[in-house]
């Protein structure tokens, strides 16, 4: 549109003055702006300078004539410019000649104003349909860049095969997850999709009727678990290709790997007791040693051990179920740290005198306030007290120093026991390790004690560290902010 | 006297296993897991031994095993693997074939925790032959 206010701009092109006047009085008066040219030549200056939605071009012309100027302004300029063809030559022929070269009406000479205007308004009404024309293609122009920006920013990875299982679209992501830059005449193979996939998108793009199913498929690419899924992309009903969405599920799945793994150790963890158990039982019934009481006594005793052990695991793993659950409500409170553990020596004194260890607790004067929640620094002193006092030595000694340290409280516990090497203390803090040698095998323990420990102490910003030497003892030192 | 060596890390089911094979006229020697028990047979060839499967690693007995039947010396001593896994491995006692000891190395595989009366029939089976 030339002008801003809607009003349509109309060249007119004829060398009868009296016909160029003529028609501009009755086009100024049904409100157009128009500009008159006398000869080809002069239409096409005026055309190069300025943009016209309707022109009116007389056919015959000395130079430059009407069919001239039609095929300038269709084919030179390109403009939208609605032609009207005015000529004398009223023939069937010619009617179809001028719309050949792109006019898109014809007016007879000689004419009635009437006419003039009815060919007019038509043409307008073309022009007009021209103007919405172009302004759709505008905006499904920048539909198509919205949709493509969409893609690109997706966290999936896209990509679009067409009929003939080339690929035809990639978006970032899915370039990074298959380490494949897109270019045109990219093949499917080159995509480094498994059998699997290449087997399914086949499947689909060879079906006689469109499916909706979609595949889906776990598998690693590069060191990322994907999850692919293959969609068939139909149009109009019929199967036009198919879309390949790249889900990053590395995470999701090692999570999943790590809970597998826990399970299978925890049935491990809960068969072994209870097969100690049956065992001794089987044994027991088969009679044999009937008449050899404390052999009997010695196996109950032995099962008794097993078993409360065997519930020592079950409310372990409650509590690591609760804490992983988030169950587990916190009431954190600021807690003296020396009064805590005096109460916890006080509780394992009985333990430790009978296995002749003595217990004590070095600390130089002062406050060590911490924030925790009493139960979890229960249970993070009483493991490691319990420990320290099993895995000693008869008539060792389990020494306990609080100690500050810039913002934070430390506390060592020291035993004098059977210690450990290098190589058994990789992994110490893992769910279900424990030490197994000769001097251990006897002890009992869930092999989550230390796990639910560091767990624990991680969860007030606090760490947990080892130092140790086989036959010597060890010292672990909790290291937890100052309140 | 015929003599046993148990390898087991569950020092109850070793323990157990021994007073039991001891009571039926057996000389048992044990061993807390894969090394201890390759430690045990370099000083003493036992007619039988029985093994656990999972010891310091999941696979360590089938790793025992392997070493066991390097030596020579021990290459006609009956192997009897005890597991709690055994189902998940896939055998039944029928499946067990010639195949199965071949790459296992065992000569039969027992589903733990094993009846007394089983294991001493097995065993009394494998001493015999």
């Amino acid at each position: 549109m030339s002008m801003m206010d809607g009003t349509l701009r109309v060249l007119v092109v004829d060398d009868e003055e009296g016909m160029r006047e003529g028609m501009r009085r009755v086009l100024e008066r049904s409100s157009f702006q128009v500009d008159l040219a006398e000869n080809g030549e002069e239409a096409i200056k005026l055309l190069e300078e300025n943009t016209y939605d309707l022109a009116l071009i007389d056919l015959k012309m000395p130079g430059i004539d009407g069919f001239e100027v039609t095929r300038y302004i269709n084919e030179t300029l390109g403009h939208q410019t609605v032609i009207v063809i005015v000529s004398a030559l009223a023939t069937v022929e010619a009617a179809m000649e001028v719309t050949r070269q792109g006019a898109f009406d014809f007016l007879v000479k000689p004419f009635v104003p009437k006419d003039l205007k009815q060919v007019v308004e038509r043409a307008a009404r073309q022009h007009r349909l021209i103007l919405e024309r172009e302004k759709y293609l505008t905006e499904l122009a920048s539909e198509r860049n919205l949709s493509r920006q969409l893609i690109n920013s997706m966290y999936e990875g896209v990509v679009v095969l067409n009929i003939n299982r080339e690929p035809v679209l990639m978006n970032p992501k899915a370039e990074s997850f298959l380490s494949v830059r897109y270019k045109p005449q990219l093949s499917l193979q080159e995509l480094g999709l498994s059998e699997e996939i290449v087997n399914a998108i086949d499947d689909i793009l060879q079906s006689d009727s469109p499916r909706d199913e979609v595949r889906i498929r776990r598998e690693h690419v590069g060191d990322r678990m994907l999850e692919i899924r293959v969609n068939p992309y139909q149009r109009e009903g019929e199967n036009a290709g198919v879309i390949v969405i790249l889900e990053d599920v590395t995470l999701q799945w090692q999570a999943e790997q790590d809970k597998t793994r826990f399970i299978s150790m925890v049935a491990h963890e809960l068969k072994s007791p209870i097969a100690a158990i049956i065992n001794y039982i089987n044994i027991i019934l088969t009679g044999m040693f009937d008449d050899q009481v404390e052999k009997i006594h010695e196996m109950m005793e032995r099962s008794k051990i097993r078993g409360e052990a065997l519930l020592d695991l079950i409310r372990d793993l409650l509590f690591l179920n609760q804490s992983d659950a988030g169950k587990v409500e916190k009431a954190i409170e600021k807690l003296e740290l020396k009064g805590v553990l005096l109460d916890q020596l006080e509780f394992f004194k009985a333990q430790a005198d009978r296995n002749g260890i003595t217990l004590s607790l070095e600390a130089p004067e002062g406050e060590y306030p911490v924030r925790l929640d009493r139960k979890d620094l229960d249970r993070i002193t009483m493991n490691l007290i319990s420990n320290g006092i099993k895995y000693n030595r008869e008539g060792g000694s389990l020494t306990l120093t609080i100690q500050q340290e810039g913002e934070s409280v430390v506390v060592k516990v020291r035993d004098t026991g059977i210690g450990m090497s290098e190589e058994e203390m990789k992994g110490l803090f893992a769910e279900f390790y424990r030490v197994k040698n000769p001097s251990t095998s006897g002890i009992p323990g869930t092999g989550l004690g230390l796990a639910t420990v560091k767990r624990i102490i991680g969860e007030y910003n606090g760490s947990i560290q080892v130092d140790s030497r086989p036959g010597e003892g060890s010292t672990f030192t909790v290291t937890l902010p100052r309140a | 006297m015929k003599k046993i060596l148990i390898v087991d890390d569950d020092p109850d089911l070793q323990a157990g296993q021994k007073d039991y094979l001891e009571g039926h006229g057996y000389e048992v020697l044990t061993a807390g897991g894969m090394q201890e028990g390759l430690q045990v047979l370099q000083s003493t060839a036992p007619d039988l031994i029985l093994v656990d499967l999972m010891m310091e690693h999941y696979d360590a007995g089938f790793v025992f095993c392997a070493k066991v039947r390097e030596k020579p010396e021990l290459a006609g001593v009956p192997i009897i693997m005890q597991t709690s896994a055994r189902d998940k491995l896939g055998f039944t006692p029928d499946s067990y074939d010639e195949k199965a000891r071949s790459w296992m190395k065992a000569d039969t595989i027992l589903s733990k925790p094993v009846a007394p009366e089983d294991l001493l029939k097995t065993i009394r089976q494998y001493l015999q032959g």
